[in-house]
């Protein structure tokens, strides 16, 4: 199944995901989905999609991940995408991909600190 | 170095289609064969002009330091005067004069005076050709035009190979230069400093970014400090390698603070109206550690108290 290899874990009263290695167009979509459900099911105060073992990103995922960030910031939450790989990164910035409102993180301990902060630092 | 020995190619087609456009046919061959034993009179002759003109130029006198050294040029020099008339221009000849450019290069003597040479041969030579075919003057223009063919031809041999050699050297140092990567360097526990040196080409700038990203995650850090001020000028296709760069920086969840932006540098970014609104820019590496530190909630006090 499609979504079977997507974890969510709630930690507190953040959402927890982690993305498959190389996540199918079908496992993109299902993330959304799963991501906006369990957030209005669970009422957390953040996402973080940890993307460390994602090779690849296309466009599709990009927009994905950048729209799944602004609902759930609807929703009254804050995302962070956790763990991009530097060649991940690159290919990114490459093909002028943007991921929206989404903060980024070192990987998933920071992304943490990120959403536990008490004051609100915003992007530079 | 041996990279220059690479001759430049001209592979027989090429010359083939070199004879045709200069027009050098088998007829030509021909009238330079029959020049042959006219142009074995003449030869040491022309030499002893063409030197002689040499010797009086500080430029070119300085290739002959010694008598040895004159007397070897010479001998190599009639050698190669003596081809011109052989008759034969087929790829023997061909290889022989590819060479000539790759010496020169390697010498360092520059295409303005052997092209000269080639005009104070012809100069030289004239009066011989014109002499030795009284009896038929048409036939006599019809020689000479032939030997300016071949020299030409032979210019362009020497020009290609001396290129090619030049070319060479400069790929080799491009490769070295890109060899050369400045390190990342960890200021504090979580700042990195990055210093650009020299000019950014699509290649360098892919460089940088992947070294750059590689060592944030390696020493896991959140500010980076992007150093400028080694980039002697700005334009629009650097600006876009740096934006590129801190965007896939901030991809890894770190600050770019730009560093070392010097006043003429500002003045480029402005005039070319690069977007850097949503970059930390700082005009010095010191400055820009106050910032990163600040960023981190670090603060550096005086042991007497002070900031």
């Amino acid at each position: 199944m499609a979504d079977d290899n997507i974890t969510m874990i709630k930690v507190r009263d953040v959402l927890m995901v982690t993305m498959p290695a190389d996540p199918d167009d079908a496992t993109v979509s299902a993330l959304q989905e799963k991501v906006l459900v369990t957030m209005q099911q669970s009422e957390a105060a953040g996402v973080i999609l940890d993307i460390s073992a994602v090779e690849t990103l296309d466009s599709f995922f990009a927009r994905t991940i950048a729209e799944t960030a602004q609902m759930v910031a609807l929703m009254g939450g804050r995302t962070v995408i956790a763990g991009m790989r530097p060649s991940v990164a690159i290919t990114t910035t490459q093909l002028g991909l943007t991921l929206g409102g989404a903060m980024t993180a070192l990987d998933v301990d920071r992304a943490l600190d990120m959403l536990n902060h008490t004051h609100q630092r915003g992007q530079v | 170095m041996d990279t220059y020995v690479q001759s430049a190619t001209v592979t027989m087609t090429e010359w083939e289609q070199r004879k045709r456009f200069v027009g050098f046919t088998d007829e030509d061959a021909q009238l330079l064969k029959e020049l042959g034993p006219v142009a074995d009179m003449y030869v040491d002759e022309v030499v002893e002009g063409l030197y002689r003109q040499f010797l009086s130029f500080d430029k070119t006198r300085a290739f002959f330091p010694d008598e040895a050294t004159l007397r070897r040029v010479k001998k190599l020099q009639k050698a190669y005067f003596l081809q011109l008339t052989q008759g034969d221009y087929g790829e023997a000849y061909l290889v022989h004069r590819l060479h000539i450019g790759q010496v020169h290069q390697q010498i360092g003597l520059e295409p303005r005076w052997y092209m000269g040479a080639y005009s104070l041969y012809m100069q030289l030579a004239f009066p011989h050709v014109i002499a030795a075919f009284s009896h038929d003057a048409a036939k006599g223009q019809r020689v000479f035009l032939a030997l300016l063919k071949i020299i030409t031809l032979d210019k362009e041999l020497a020009i290609t190979t001396y290129i090619a050699a030049s070319e060479a050297i400069i790929s080799a140092q491009s490769r070295e230069i890109l060899e050369i990567a400045t390190p990342v360097v960890q200021l504090w526990s979580g700042v990195v400093a990055a210093p650009l040196i020299g000019t950014l080409d699509s290649k360098r700038a892919q460089q940088f970014t992947e070294r750059l990203l590689e060592r944030i995650v390696e020493m896991r850090a959140s500010v980076a400090l992007v150093d400028i001020t080694g980039v002697p000028m700005m334009d629009t296709r650097t600006a876009q390698y740096l934006l590129e760069a801190i965007s896939a920086v901030r991809l890894l969840g770190a600050q770019v603070i730009l560093t070392g932006v010097r006043p003429v540098i500002a003045q480029t970014l402005v005039h070319l109206g690069i977007d850097l609104s949503s970059v930390a820019t700082r005009p010095s590496l010191e400055a820009g550690l106050r910032l990163g530190l600040d960023m981190l909630d670090l603060q550096v006090i005086h042991r007497d108290g002070k900031r």
